[in-house]
């Protein structure tokens, strides 16, 4: 015998879109709202910039006047700043972690359910 | 087919099969192109030129992959909803359900930040001609409700405004290598930081830089999503998938070599768009003008297609109510899936109008990454439940399972490169995607029907 | 007030006058058709009309 679905109403899909909304934009905003998100260079300009002294040659200072930059001063900061690549073990292993619990709790889940799919699609095995 | 059948399926409303193998071409690349444009540079702030390069490439082999396995996949499960259908029928119906997800943020998020894109595009060009302070919001607002309304009135008048946007686009980029290439540039070509300054973060910058590196080829995958429009599915979808990436890799290589040359690399790492200011360092009014509108075409095709993909995956998961079946509704004039078109309209706003751009970007990615991952997997499954010869594949692809071990590794790179900065919102995605797959598993899953969800005309799947 | 000024508001105007007919267009249909028959699209439908699966 098919499983048969119970009827949803209006209320019930209205619902179910509202909760999923929700979701979304808590997972896109949380983060901003904490104020953890992103990456930022930070700047450590020189103290008497000049164009040989921040590696810039003929060509290049061509190209940054080009842009808008006329003296090594105005692209100093912009060519100082680095990012800070150091990282915490521990915060990887718990991300690592994470995300391969999740593909494996998606993927555990899944088969429960598609094992009831094959055997409504195709009948019960014959053996 | 019996006489029955075919009465009942005039009753039924369909989508329409109007499309060809140009039309999803210009859906893959014209979602894509404007990775060229804007975003892919910020790989070289990441690493230095020289990991801008090398993440390049890197992330063209891991498309190649992607372009491989999926175009084996869906010319055999040509559905609405591309990866989602195939998750369906490969993994189970929770895995359907995340995809489904994945592919519905990946796009609406893309469309926001196109939309965003075109905003402050249009304040850069109405700074240059002396108006300061353009109110964005309209330009915003007007971008993502006319596109909405074209995919509304039809998919075939869509997909052929993308193809004829996007390959200007694509030929704007070359005419700026060969102009550049035969002196057209006031300022010469300079690739000494290659020499002096190859890697400023050593080996960890390229890995870093891989993150953007996405950027080049995101969102080719979204060929699949025309699976039910094509006239000929098993035939144009390898053909246009295919295509595409080769395109895709010229356009990247070559934007790579010109913006690198004539940008210092300093200030590539931070443009907002740097063909553009690319073709402002030549001097060259011609092609400023050029490479302007080019910009302005990439991000519309972009939108474009990203509606379209975003709709057909969310009207697939109503279809088979994974989501309220209210969604599943196919226009009886247009043929489009109406309901989602307009649904989606007021998110992509939430999302352009509140968000600032990098991250909804990262969200993007994340979501592209989440999907690449659960390709790998995908492919090895459908191997092992359908052997090659037990059903009619309309491509198959050489050196499995070579190709999805190779995705795997660099999709694990690469969700290394998002933790180095972007470690937050990988934690906040996936607990999204962890309380939203709970919540469909103990709730929402009751309304599906269980036989239903399985509708290709297979044998059964080995060891079921 | 200059042309970009005008063309905001021009932008305004057509943002509302496209979302004004996609949603009255939307009611219209909605209220024509039965709802069964605008949902009664099911996937795979063509594929065994179209495709062949046999070797």
């Amino acid at each position: 015998m098919a499983y048969q679905p119970p009827k949803q109403g209006l209320v019930g899909q209205i619902v179910d879109v509202f909760v999923l909304l929700v979701l979304t934009v808590g997972a896109l905003y949380l983060p901003l709202y904490l104020g953890l998100a992103g990456a930022a260079k930070t700047p450590q300009p020189l103290e008497n910039p000049t164009w040989e002294a921040l590696g810039q040659n003929a060509a290049e200072q061509q190209q940054w006047a080009a842009l808008g930059y006329p003296d090594a001063a105005s692209a100093n900061e912009m060519i100082t700043a680095r990012f800070d690549y150091t990282f915490s073990w521990t915060a990887l292993i718990v991300m690592a972690v994470v995300v391969i619990g999740y593909f494996v709790l998606v993927v555990r889940l899944s088969e429960k359910e598609y094992r009831e799919v094959i055997a409504e699609r195709f009948g019960d095995r014959k053996n | 087919m019996s006489n029955t059948t075919a009465a009942a399926a005039q009753e039924r409303l369909g989508l329409l099969r109007v499309l060809g193998p140009g039309h999803v071409w210009a859906l893959g690349v014209g979602i894509v192109l404007v990775g060229e444009y804007m975003g892919w540079n910020f790989s070289v702030g990441k690493g230095g030129m020289i990991a801008g390069l090398v993440a390049c490439w890197v992330a063209g082999l891991l498309y190649t992959c992607v372009a491989m396995i999926d175009s084996e996949v869906t010319s055999t499960v040509a559905a609405a909803g591309g990866q989602y259908a195939q998750a369906k029928h490969i993994v189970g119906p929770l895995m359907a359900f995340n995809v489904g997800l994945f592919l519905v943020m990946a796009y609406t998020m893309l469309e926001a930040a196109n939309a965003i894109t075109i905003g402050f595009l249009l304040d850069t060009v109405a700074g240059m001609l002396g108006h300061s302070g353009l109110n964005q919001k309209p330009f915003i607002i007007l971008t993502i409700l006319a596109l909405a309304w074209l995919n509304y009135r039809g998919v075939l008048a869509s997909l052929s405004f993308n193809f004829i946007i996007t390959a200007f686009a694509f030929v704007a980029i070359i005419v700026l290598f060969l102009s550049v290439q035969f002196g057209a540039s006031a300022v010469p070509l300079d690739f000494s930081a290659v020499s002096n300054e190859p890697l400023p973060y050593g080996w960890l910058g390229i890995v870093a830089a891989l993150h953007f590196g996405l950027w080049y080829y995101l969102g080719i995958e979204g060929t699949c999503q025309a699976a039910e429009e094509v006239r000929s599915p098993a035939r144009s979808l390898p053909f246009g998938t295919m295509a595409g990436i080769m395109t895709l890799l010229i356009a990247a290589t070559l934007t790579w070599y010109v913006c690198s040359g004539l940008i210092p690399w300093e200030y590539l790492g931070n443009a907002g768009t740097p063909l553009f200011d690319a073709a402002r360092v030549t001097g060259n009014s011609g092609l400023m003008v050029l490479l302007f509108i080019g910009t302005a075409f990439a991000t519309t095709a972009s939108a474009n297609g990203c509606i379209n993909d975003a709709s057909r995956a969310w009207f697939s998961m109503g279809r088979d109510r994974y989501l309220p079946s209210w969604f599943g509704a196919v226009h009886p004039h247009y043929r489009t899936p109406y309901r989602s078109i307009v649904f989606l309209v007021p998110i992509a706003l939430i999302f352009a109008l509140g968000a600032p751009l990098d991250q909804v970007i990262t969200f993007s990615i994340l979501s592209g990454l989440l999907g690449y991952t659960f390709m790998t997997f995908n492919m090895v499954m459908f191997r092992r439940k359908w052997p090659l010869g037990t059903i009619k594949r309309g491509y198959v692809h050489p050196w499995h399972p070579l190709p999805a071990l190779l995705l795997l590794l660099i999709c694990g790179a690469t969700y290394f490169a998002v933790f180095l900065g972007y470690g937050t919102q990988l934690i906040a995605m996936l607990s999204f995607y962890i309380i939203a797959s709970l919540w469909f598993h103990f709730w929402r899953y009751r309304f599906v029907r269980r036989g239903d969800q399985f509708t290709m005309p297979w044998p059964r799947p080995i060891g079921y | 007030m200059d042309i970009w000024n005008y063309l905001e508001y021009a932008a305004w105007a057509l943002s509302a006058l496209v979302a004004a007919i996609m949603l009255l267009d939307m009611f219209r249909i909605d209220t024509t058709y039965d709802n069964e028959l605008l949902t009664s699209s099911r996937e795979g439908e063509l594929e065994l009309t179209q495709e062949r699966h046999e070797l």
